[in-house]
């Protein structure tokens, strides 16, 4: 019992003694993605990091791979104001909402190289004026389309609505109430030359544009061309159909195209491109859009070492980690200028120069601190709608209205206008 | 005197205990459910805000459908599993050969986690290659395959039929302990007198068998209000929110938005809601009872 007590204290007290490190250099954690190939490949920078800054220890900080328990955590995390971790991995759309909590340190003073990234992903990582993250890697939808069966990469939503011969259906997508559906939506309204809302935070899914936008995508399920299953499927049911070779179109993010190409598994190995999410034909403001995805690095502003915090994010964003991540997870870098780099074409498995059409027109989903509960509001409207509910304009229309008042009754509207929280 | 304090000595740690697990979390949150309390908008505080959200609440129309949802599937199915539940168990109170090997099997459905079972049932129904579709196309019931997901009216079908899966043995098994507990002789008595066998049933069995239905009815009625799992496996209380239950709504408001002043509020709701129900029947067994 003595020798147990004995041993206990001695463990405390090592313990005590700089939470485990010898030396008291400043422990910077970062917390993001650490399952199978994608933790090897960080744990491996982590590693260059510390031998090219002997005087900063990086670590690794494992948090769930599961978007929505991870955000859980850091709300908790930083709700209670914990300096750790003092790099966070961030979803594309959290960062205004981390921000306007005053959960992130704004980067502006760090003086970020910011013309050397896409604007779109940097707009997304921007709130009420402040540079509060920078992007890590991109993931953009990508509409996947067969050479077999289509003469060339679809030019018009029109060529979307139509089932080639040959093919059991047109297009599949992702339909279930989640927010997958919000970003296929996403694609529509701005093929239509829509948006969900300014930058005002004015409402504009109840347009024309939208409702348009939305009767397209519930023609291809009433019409047969996408089957009715879409309306529960995400992003793996529309991979097996594609790859069973039932249908002609796709639209889904980039990391089917390796599963795709594998033969032992795929039916339409090799007989598949992707391409941007076309333009309507004739709509107003109509562009190919392809919703932005993807993650981000921010800096907790409980930090207690900002300095070592922002060293380590800017090693992990230079050209060479993302050239490597792209090789190794074939994740998109955010660097323009790496899609001219031809390491960046031995890299990745798709073509570059289909990647980078639609990383050029990658759109972010709208910049707000209410983003995921805005999302809730209009994905229910879009599946009563889709599920044939209600009629789409209603549905818009109701979207619209629960919207106006959940940025009202929380004070975001006027916090977009610029006004004082 | 002394012996009644000594008993009151001897019910304490009990009665802490309940005050610690059940009356302290139930007051605190009853206590956060007149605040606003968001905890991805810091910058709001937590304010008191008395009842403003329970106002809240009476005017939002997902509320609303979230509570007929759970009352309707609630009666349905606790409907279903008691009348299913009765014939099982009067068929497995009579004798024969391998009784105890039957009795253990139908436990079965009981036995497997939920989550699992909603699993299985949505893997039978989902797509247009599921076992059901293939049966019900094959017999040439339906012409086309059903896609039971997407319509309100066909999505609360699966979910109606696992639940009555699972549930009905456990109601099997606790009416047929019940049927055991009947004196044979009264069956004899009623024999000899030349009662038919429905008319035993009807003036023998389920008056003697009603303080059992009822305990069946209150664990089925409090389970059934309170589903989730199932639900949320199997069709996410979609399409649009046209299967989301009660308890479905409150785990969107309280863990997925973080509003926990609302959430808090739709949770005392819910309490409320069961508690009524749960001392409803238990008046009605009481009074079956002292009779």
């Amino acid at each position: 019992m003595v020798r147990r007590l004995a041993s206990l204290a001695l463990v405390v007290l090592l313990a005590a003694c700089g939470g485990g490190t010898a030396d008291d250099r400043p422990v910077v954690t970062m917390s993001g993605s650490a399952l199978g190939a994608e933790g090897a490949v960080l744990e491996r920078q982590l590693a260059r990091f510390r031998r090219l800054h002997p005087g900063i220890d990086a670590r690794l900080q494992r948090t769930p791979d599961d978007a929505t328990q991870r955000h859980q955590l850091y709300v908790q995390w930083l709700n209670a104001r914990a300096g750790d971790p003092d790099l966070l991995q961030l979803d594309v759309v959290w960062t205004p909402e981390f921000a306007a909590a005053g959960w992130l340190l704004p980067l502006d003073a760090y003086g970020p190289d910011t013309v050397r990234y896409f604007p779109a992903m940097l707009a997304a990582n921007r709130w009420r004026d402040s540079l509060y993250a920078l992007p890590w890697f991109v993931d953009v939808g990508l509409l996947y389309w067969r050479t077999d069966l289509l003469p060339a990469a679809p030019a018009s939503i029109d060529v979307l609505t139509r089932t080639p011969d040959g093919a059991r259906w047109g297009i599949v997508w992702q339909g279930a109430r989640y927010e997958g559906l919000v970003t296929v939506f996403l694609e529509y309204l701005g093929a239509f030359g829509g948006r969900i809302m300014d930058e005002e935070g004015r409402v504009l899914v109840d347009r024309p544009e939208a409702v348009r936008a939305l009767e397209t995508m519930r023609a291809q399920v009433a019409r047969g061309v996408a089957p009715r299953d879409v309306l529960t499927w995400h992003e793996e049911e529309a991979r097996f159909a594609f790859q069973n070779g039932q249908a002609a179109m796709m639209r889904n993010w980039p990391y089917a195209y390796a599963l795709l190409e594998d033969s032992t598994r795929s039916k339409v190995a090799g007989r598949f491109a992707v391409a941007p999410m076309p333009a309507a034909a004739g709509a107003a403001g109509g562009r190919p859009t392809a919703t932005l995805g993807g993650s981000q690095l921010a800096i907790n502003a409980h930090t207690e070492h900002p300095r070592e915090a922002w060293t380590l994010l800017a090693f992990l964003l230079a050209p060479e980690q993302m050239l490597e991540r792209a090789q190794v997870v074939g994740q998109f870098p955010t660097r323009p200028a790496l899609y001219d780099d031809p390491r960046l074409g031995r890299a990745l498995r798709i073509p570059v120069a289909q990647v980078r059409a639609a990383v050029a027109s990658a759109t972010p989903r709208p910049a707000t601190p209410v983003y995921t509960e805005l999302s809730g509001l209009l994905q229910v409207q879009l599946h009563r709608a889709l599920s044939g509910q209600i009629e789409p304009a209603a549905a818009l229309r109701a979207a619209a209205r629960e919207m106006d008042a959940l940025l009202e009754r929380t004070g975001v509207r006027e916090m977009m206008l610029g006004g004082r929280p | 005197m002394t012996d009644r304090r000594l008993a009151w000595l001897f019910v304490l740690p009990a009665v802490g205990l309940v005050a610690l697990v059940a009356i302290f979390p139930l007051g605190w949150t009853l206590w956060e459910s007149l605040h606003l309390h968001d905890l991805r908008m810091p910058w709001r505080g937590r304010p008191f805000v008395g009842l403003e959200n329970y106002l809240e609440l009476l005017g939002d129309p997902r509320f609303r459908d979230a509570m007929l949802h759970t009352l309707l599937f609630a009666a349905v199915s606790v409907s279903l599993e008691l009348a299913l539940g009765l014939a099982v168990a009067l068929g497995l109170d009579r004798a024969f050969r391998g009784r105890g090997i039957v009795r253990a099997a139908v436990l079965l459905p009981w036995a497997i986690p939920t989550v699992v079972a909603a699993l299985l049932w949505r893997f039978m129904f989902e797509s247009q290659a599921g076992i059901v579709n293939a049966a019900l196309v094959s017999t040439g019931v339906v012409e086309e395959p059903v896609v039971w997901f997407v319509r309100a009216a066909t999505a609360w079908v699966p979910v109606v039929l696992a639940d009555v899966w699972k549930a009905t043995p456990f109601v099997a098994l606790l009416l047929l302990a019940g049927l055991q507990g009947i004196d044979r002789s009264l069956y004899e008595a009623a024999a000899v007198d030349g009662a038919s066998r429905w008319w035993q049933l009807r003036h023998v069995t389920l008056p003697l068998l009603k303080p059992t239905i009822l305990v069946a009815l209150v664990f089925r009625t409090l389970d059934a209000f309170r589903v989730f799992d199932l639900i949320y496996v199997m069709t996410g209380g979609g399409p649009g929110t046209s299967t989301e239950p009660i308890a479905l709504y409150t785990f969107d408001a309280l863990l997925q938005n973080l509003r926990f002043g609302y959430g808090a509020a739709l949770s005392v709701v819910v309490f409320l809601v069961t508690f009524t129900l749960a001392l409803i029947y238990i008046r009605w067994l009481g009074a079956g009872e002292s009779r």
